[in-house]
């Protein structure tokens, strides 16, 4: 277990993610590709603090930070999600189109 | 040893990782990504710093993951969205050599411009974080994070109410009600 193994991990992990976000056609999970993309870069900040860093404590706590963010990305994108769903009663990404983006 | 467990926890994390995406019903994926999140408190464990793991547990796996089969549970029913089409097979295809070409060109990036950064690495393992010191860190005015602190409670307050402005029910039947 060394730091390019824990790098490549979440190298994959981002991947994996990459890969839900383009295929998905649900909001719900697309959402859920985030995660686990936040997820890769979680494991990366950790993996250098532990191997890496002159201050490994500021490499633990940017992660808390990460956790505290995307739980507010995702109780504000489930609200969204939510009246949404009241509205047009589907989550296809391809049939929301009212913003013409 | 560790070697054997990293090895089996970062292909367990990445095959669930791979049903969480790719799984057709949104509450199996989401059940997936609970057990990647359990792998990968397992995996902080493994790297000496045990209060992420913890917070990876009570945010993750307690927090978002149950919100998420909540909010599956009240639009698709048991998951299953009948109404929404599936992708073609050559999408699928396509896209998954998109991915699989960024990850190979990129592991091949870092593989070919090796760093001193990567090299020396292993030779300074063994950083033990204790809870203490990321606590006194993170409410310290010296080096500190407590102007980070402070910004991520107004952040998290203003979601909160963000979430429920939005998540609320039309205007004029509230008004009804009242």
């Amino acid at each position: 277990m060394t730091l390019s193994h824990c790098i490549a991990l979440s190298l994959i992990l981002c991947g994996i993610g990459i890969f839900g976000m383009m295929t998905r056609r649900n909001l719900l999970g697309i959402l859920l590709s985030v995660e686990v993309i936040l997820n890769g870069a979680n494991i990366n900040f950790a993996a250098f603090a532990h191997f890496k860093a002159a201050d490994p404590v500021a490499g633990a706590v940017f992660p808390i930070f990460v956790m505290a963010v995307s739980a507010c990305e995702i109780a504000v994108a489930l609200a969204i999600i939510l009246s949404m769903y009241r509205s047009k009663k589907r989550l296809d990404v391809y049939r929301l189109e009212e913003l013409n983006g | 040893m560790t070697d054997i467990l990293f090895y089996s926890l970062a292909v367990l994390l990445v095959t669930l990782s791979c049903c969480a995406v790719s799984l057709p019903n949104m509450l199996h994926s989401a059940i997936a990504l609970i057990g990647s999140f359990l792998i990968t408190a397992a995996l902080y464990i493994m790297l000496h710093i045990e209060m992420l793991a913890l917070a990876q547990i009570m945010l993750y796996v307690g927090g978002i993951v149950v919100f998420m089969l909540l909010i599956i549970l009240l639009t698709t029913g048991l998951g299953v969205d009948d109404k929404l089409g599936r992708i073609s097979a050559g999408k699928w295809i396509s896209k998954g050599l998109i991915t699989g070409l960024l990850l190979t060109g990129m592991l091949y990036f870092f593989t070919e411009n090796s760093s001193d950064l990567l090299d020396k690495a292993v030779a300074k393992s063994a950083a033990i974080v204790t809870i203490d010191q990321i606590g006194t860190r993170l409410l310290s005015l010296e080096n500190g994070f407590i102007v980070p602190f402070e910004v991520i409670s107004l952040l998290l307050l203003a979601a909160l109410v963000g979430a429920v402005v939005i998540a609320r029910k039309d205007a004029e039947k509230t008004e009804d009600l009242s």
